[in-house]
């Protein structure tokens, strides 16, 4: 397959997925699109913290939670717009990753995995108690949606999905940016496989662990804050730690360590469990659950690794045809 | 002020069992299998409603009923090895496992407890207390029911310390613990012994949650706050340190319970979390554990 056939296989159907919303407007299309964007970018960056580096993180939900609040916080108290929110929630959740990935460098495993719980249960605590800032158990709202919206609410929800899914994407793109283009990647790797042995290649482990640790928590923050303009209402119960669970099982079926799978199957599976609420509210979550029982064990690499388990395939494939052509001529 | 101390104190102890009860499995679980049982809270809450089926449903006596219940959530136990487990280990042969058990558990709690949830409804279920009546000590009333927890509470830990200590399968739990390859090299039967551990663990988070249901309530998230705490707990007492971890519950369970006195009580459950945090700081293994490697 020619890298056109290929880009344009993957290409046309991605940006046919992407417009169908803009298309066929049914609100409750896009709210789903929405959401399902937002989710998308918070999968991808656990993704690039716990699958690509290694670092597993059990409360990315807080990181979510504190952009969220960040964002709504600014922008009711402080009157900022949402075009400053964002930014200042990326950098505040950035800032707090990297406070966080301090201590974290010491752990590994199943320790770092218990106290990223930790650390998400402190966030969940502090937004609930600290009624002044964050308003408590009932959370925040009214502070509007994204600065400078206005017109019919169809029309502003079309706005929205567009902005939501330019900045996701870029998101997106920023991150298969560091991870494959960069020298980031491959440390990242390192690190993964066999942390002794990437410091003794010269890697400095210590750096690239605290930059995983920055850029994910700071995109996390970053799709919490769209989460509060589009839903326009925060509450500490979307820093829970059933939240976390809810991304790593989107992570874990999209597969883990390739930052577009988790991407997607943050998409599909949000898409999956919203057509369950029509069955019941409590069975998308059984699902959920299920999901990432079932596919830890039976298909470990998710969706992703479907596709690369084909292309192995199709190299056995070639290979075999080699050696046969090599034997008979 | 002393009063007050010491109704605190007594108040720990028994908050202290449940979470001692709750601890020791997840420790022991990890100590043997190396895999932190990320469902476990919901082994508890198992407890909880198969002591509400035995008791309120069937109408059995209390002691048959938390009999019962305890040897149902034992009997659930002992399928998570087989089922869930062992296909994981045999797909991932000699690779790194990752978080991949970590995820498997975790996906295990949210199918548990939205099943709970689904076919429970998410109600506070009443269960009667195994024991009417209390003692007065003048400045305190001490109920029954409390006074049950901590002396069931401990004299199951004791047993199990016993069975560990004496008896052959609890060797065998010992062993594989200690070293997998050189226990199966003797002959013992790894997975037997995973299965039979796995069901000790949640066989004790199931008292618990039978234990505690009449003064909780039984509900489907009723353990999964208990489960972040107790992680906290084992981390203290060192991950797969039995002891550490007895220790370590009493320990919290006291300091949150005092803790009352000196700041809102709504901050009380940031005690244990921030304490592990500290603790991990200073050491990385815990208060009484082994070097990591």
């Amino acid at each position: 397959m020619t890298k056109t056939m290929r880009v344009a296989l993957i290409g046309v159907p991605a940006v046919a997925g992407l417009a169908l919303p803009l298309v066929w407007s049914h609100p409750f299309v896009l709210h789903i699109a929405i959401q399902a964007l937002i989710w998308a970018l918070f999968a991808a960056s656990w993704d690039l913290l716990s699958g690509y580096t290694g670092q597993i993180s059990f409360g990315h939900a807080g990181f979510f939670s504190i952009g969220a609040y960040t964002a709504a916080i600014l922008t009711k108290t402080l009157a900022l717009s949402s075009w400053i929110g964002m930014p200042a929630a990326f950098v505040l959740c950035g800032a707090v990753g990297l406070g966080v990935g301090f201590p974290a460098l010491r752990l590994r495993g199943h320790y770092l995995a218990l106290v990223t719980l930790g650390f998400g249960e402190i966030v969940l605590l502090v937004a609930t108690n600290w009624e002044s800032l964050t308003g408590g158990a009932f959370g925040m709202h009214d502070f509007g949606t994204f600065t400078g919206l206005s017109g019919d609410p169809l029309h502003q929800r079309q706005i929205s999905y567009a902005i939501v899914a330019g900045i996701t994407l870029t998101g997106l793109a920023v991150l298969l940016w560091i991870t494959r283009r960069t020298e980031a990647g491959p440390a990242f790797r390192a690190i993964r496989e066999d942390q002794v042995l990437a410091a003794a290649l010269g890697i400095n482990t210590t750096y690239y662990k605290l930059l995983a640790f920055t850029l994910s928590a700071a995109f996390a923050g970053l799709s919490g804050a769209l989460y509060a303009y589009y839903i326009q209402l925060v509450s500490p119960s979307i820093g829970a730690s059933s939240q976390s669970a809810l991304v790593i099982g989107m992570a874990v079926f999209g597969g883990i360590g390739t930052i577009w799978g988790p991407f997607l199957g943050a998409i599909l599976l949000f898409g999956i469990t919203e057509a369950l609420r029509f069955v019941g509210v409590v069975y998308n979550l059984i699902a959920v659950g299920a999901v990432m029982v079932v596919f830890v064990i039976f298909v470990p690499r998710g969706l992703a690794g479907l596709r690369l388990r084909r292309r192995g395939r199709v190299q056995r494939a070639d290979r075999r045809a080699a050696e046969s052509a090599a034997s008979s001529g | 002020m002393v009063e007050e101390i010491l109704e605190f104190l007594i108040l720990g102890f028994v908050l202290g069992g449940i979470y001692a009860l709750f601890a020791v499995g997840i420790t022991l679980i990890f100590g043997v299998l190396d895999i932190i049982n990320v469902a476990h809270g919901e082994f508890f809450a198992l407890g909880g409603y198969a002591l509400y089926i035995a008791m309120v449903v069937l109408g059995l006596p209390p002691a048959v009923g938390l009999v019962l219940s305890t040897a149902a959530v034992f009997c659930f136990g002992l399928l998570v090895y087989p089922l869930l487990i062992a296909p994981l280990k045999k797909r991932l042969g000699r690779r790194a496992p990752g978080p991949l058990f970590l995820v498997l558990t975790l996906g295990l709690s949210a199918l548990m407890q939205n099943s709970m949830l689904a076919v429970a409804g998410g109600e506070y279920l009443k269960v009667p207390p195994a024991m009417t009546g209390g003692i007065d000590l003048e400045f305190t009333y001490v109920s029954n029911q409390r006074v049950l927890i901590v002396v069931v509470a401990g004299l199951t830990l004791l047993a199990l310390f016993l069975f560990l200590r004496f008896h052959r399968q609890g060797m065998a739990i010992r062993a594989v613990a200690q070293n997998p390859a050189a226990a199966q090299s003797v002959g013992i039967p790894l997975g037997r012994v995973f299965t039979l551990t796995l069901g000790l663990g949640c066989a004790l988070a199931g008292l618990g949650g039978g234990l505690i249901a009449p003064l909780f309530s039984v509900y489907p998230a009723v353990g999964f706050t208990l489960t972040i705490k107790a992680f906290a707990i084992t981390i203290l007492g060192g991950l797969g340190n039995l002891l550490g971890a007895f220790v370590a519950s009493i320990i919290v369970a006291i300091v949150e319970a005092l803790s009352v006195l000196v700041i809102p009580s709504e901050w009380q459950n940031a005690i244990a979390f921030g304490t592990m945090i500290l603790v991990l700081l200073v050491r990385p293994s815990g208060l009484f554990g082994k070097k990591q490697p």
